[in-house]
């Protein structure tokens, strides 16, 4: 049908929040004088890049990927070896997202030909190898020790060196990374992927190329958590393998668990939330030190039982539950409290 | 430096050893798989806890070594029933993604849990048998391997004797070949699912506790045992628990030989020895996802 719809409710909301949260990224830094905040927003800008493309992946598409840290890691020290070497800021952030994406398509071909769970085990295999590589290829990595003194961002001349310019950055990559997977799940390529989460056969059945999208799907997730690697590379200024390890490509599977299948405004707020978690001291006030300290050192046990919790509760996850809850007040059904992923299909 | 006859056979003895520790890993991996279709990640956390609670038995409680590996393996075993009944069977639906999300929340929780209680030191344990090590062909065999040896062996005939010859074993057997049918003939499957995890729970603690000697044991030691025993099923095909055992053996003897290859060849390999299990993994997932030995002949004909 080519019937031009007038723009329903939904859209006037959906295009409402993006502007506010437009508006917000721009003013954040003004209204927060907290140096250590601005940072952590920071981080969660860089998380969000990387969760952003995980929920494309699973969220969406229902594939689980285990190894995420490792593509992260793969856009670190590819774009900080060439910022080291006096390479220009920009190029070596791509170069650092191509390494990933490749990396990532390397890994996709043959595993998303298996079955679900074989490729969570291929992808925690090759994050395995990827962190032995990291910890041991010292003229790459420089082995346990990393890599210190990583040039910061610089744009046609101009180096970013304020909390401000930084924050800015970050969330100008983080929108566009949003904006990209936004409109990626909602056309046509997001109903196909919808499909083969409800049912591969089904999809395929469709005339669905089910494993060329689900290949895609990955490098495009793959290269997204490369961005986030290389933002942070020179962004915190240096590198330890231990930021890409198991326990990460964990954590941001439990952002995006939490955040909900299909629904890329849960998985933001899951991210927010799981991120700030280890800065409690910072972000809650007038939490004691001890209380902080105690809740940073039961992150991981926090992360796992949340994941496990999510799972079995709340299988829609925060997006689920905000739908409910908007359903409740009788917002039935308005765009942003419901999943991007649920909208019926126009 | 090149390889003579002791010294290969040295490499195949540390193979074996390796191979029958993964084999009662795989054997977790392939008896959790079979009754539920989930790939249990917290596998590795029962060869950890195996170690760890062997050690806290020894130390803190004081018991003789004779004692702590059956209660290890007994506590362990427990958990593994605890993790069936708190995590997997709350979720009804019994679609194999949730559960295998939520059996990487588990190996997260169980291995930090464990830091908490027992610290983040590696824990060492005494050897089960005092005395120096055979000699055998002029290769060097510790009794603590035949330890672990005789203790596979002993794991893997209980296991043949209990498929082959008790009802259990057939009604587990019945569960792994069709579920449904399983529950319409009247058998309780989801008592057989609470089975499957506290066996593999069991295993996964025998092959723990009696590496722990050797190796030591580390909170965090669960994922890396995890890989090289999943390694092992998908090379046994995650189907017959026979072809698991081969699996870990064949396991261990190719990453052994490959180690002796390469530390004979090229300096400071053995840094990137955990990645051979992988590699092995990673190409038998991608070349023969059925397994090594399944309907291998058929294809070749």
């Amino acid at each position: 049908m080519t019937v031009r719809r007038r723009p329903d409710r939904n859209e006037v909301l959906s295009i409402a929040l993006v502007a506010a949260g437009l508006i917000a990224v721009v003013l954040i830094p003004f209204v927060v004088t907290d140096r250590y905040l601005l940072r952590i927003f920071t981080l969660v800008g860089i998380n969000l890049i990387l969760v952003t493309g995980l929920c494309l992946l699973f969220g969406y598409t229902g594939q689980v990927s285990l190894g995420h840290a490792a593509f992260a890691g793969l856009g670190a020290y590819g774009s900080a070896y060439l910022l080291l070497a006096g390479w220009p800021w920009l190029v070596a952030v791509a170069c650092g997202v191509a390494l990933a994406s490749v990396g990532g398509l390397l890994l996709a071909m043959p595993s998303l030909r298996l079955k679900g769970h074989y490729l969570a085990m291929a992808t925690l295999g090759f994050g395995e190898i990827m962190f032995v590589f990291f910890d041991n290829a010292e003229w790459f990595t420089g082995g346990s020790d990393g890599l210190q003194g990583i040039p910061p961002a610089s744009l046609g001349g101009l180096t970013v060196t304020t909390p401000e310019g930084n924050f800015w950055l970050v969330w100008a990559f983080a929108s566009a990374a949003l904006l990209l997977v936004g409109n990626v799940v909602r056309l046509r390529p997001g109903r196909a992927l919808r499909a083969i989460h409800g049912s591969e056969m089904g999809a395929s059945a469709c005339g669905i190329d089910t494993v060329r999208l689900k290949i895609q799907v990955f490098v495009i997730s793959a290269g997204l958590a490369g961005l986030a690697g290389a933002l942070s590379a020179s962004y915190i200024g240096s590198l330890s393998p231990s930021s890409f390890t198991l326990h990460r490509s964990v954590v941001y599977l439990t952002m995006v668990a939490l955040g909900g299948p299909g629904s890329l405004a849960g998985s933001a707020v899951a991210t927010v939330l799981l991120t700030l978690l280890p800065f409690a001291d910072a972000v809650i006030p007038g939490i004691t030190t001890s209380a902080a300290a105690t809740l940073q050192d039961w992150e991981p046990d926090i992360y796992g039982l949340v994941l496990i919790l999510v799972m079995l509760l709340m299988p829609r996850g925060i997006s689920g539950v905000l739908s409910s809850a908007a359903r409740r007040i009788g917002l039935g059904g308005s765009a942003p409290e419901r999943p991007v992923g649920e909208a019926s299909t126009p | 430096m090149p390889l003579d006859a002791a010294g290969l056979l040295q490499f195949v003895i540390a193979g074996l050893k390796n191979g029958a520790i993964y084999a009662l890993v795989a054997l977790g991996f392939t008896i959790v798989y079979a009754a539920t279709n989930v790939i249990n990640f917290a596998q590795g956390e029962f060869y950890m806890l195996g170690g760890m609670l062997g050690v806290f038995y020894f130390k803190a409680l004081g018991l003789p070594l004779a004692l702590v590996v059956p209660a290890s393996v007994l506590t362990t075993a427990c958990i593994g029933v605890l993790v069936e009944i708190l995590f997997i069977r709350p979720r009804k639906d019994a679609e194999p993604m949730p559960l295998i999300i939520i059996t990487v929340g588990v190996s997260m929780l169980l291995a930090s849990l464990s830091r908490h209680v027992f610290g983040s030191d590696e824990l060492p344990l005494p050897f089960f048998s005092e005395g120096g090590s055979f000699s055998v062909g002029g290769a060097a065999i510790e009794r603590q391997t035949l330890w672990i040896w005789g203790l596979t062996l002993v794991a893997v005939v209980a296991l043949t004797f209990l498929y082959g010859r008790t009802r259990l074993g057939l009604a587990m057997r019945a569960t792994m070949a069709n579920r449904e049918a399983a529950r319409l003939m009247g058998i309780d499957t989801a008592w057989i699912v609470m089975l499957s995890f506290g066996m593999a729970a069991l295993l996964g603690a025998l092959a723990g506790v009696a590496v722990t000697p050797l190796t030591q044991t580390r909170f965090d030691i669960g994922t890396g045992i995890a890989i090289k025993g999943f390694a092992a099923a998908v090379l046994g095909g995650l189907g017959s628990p026979l072809a698991a055992v081969a699996g870990g053996l064949v396991l261990g003897l190719v990453e052994s030989l490959s180690i002796a290859l390469l530390s004979s060849s090229v300096q400071g390999s053995s840094i990137y020895k955990d990645a051979i299990a992988i590699a092995v993994l990673l190409l038998v997932l991608f070349l023969r996802p059925q397994g090594l030995f399944r309907r291998a002949s058929r294809e070749k004909a």
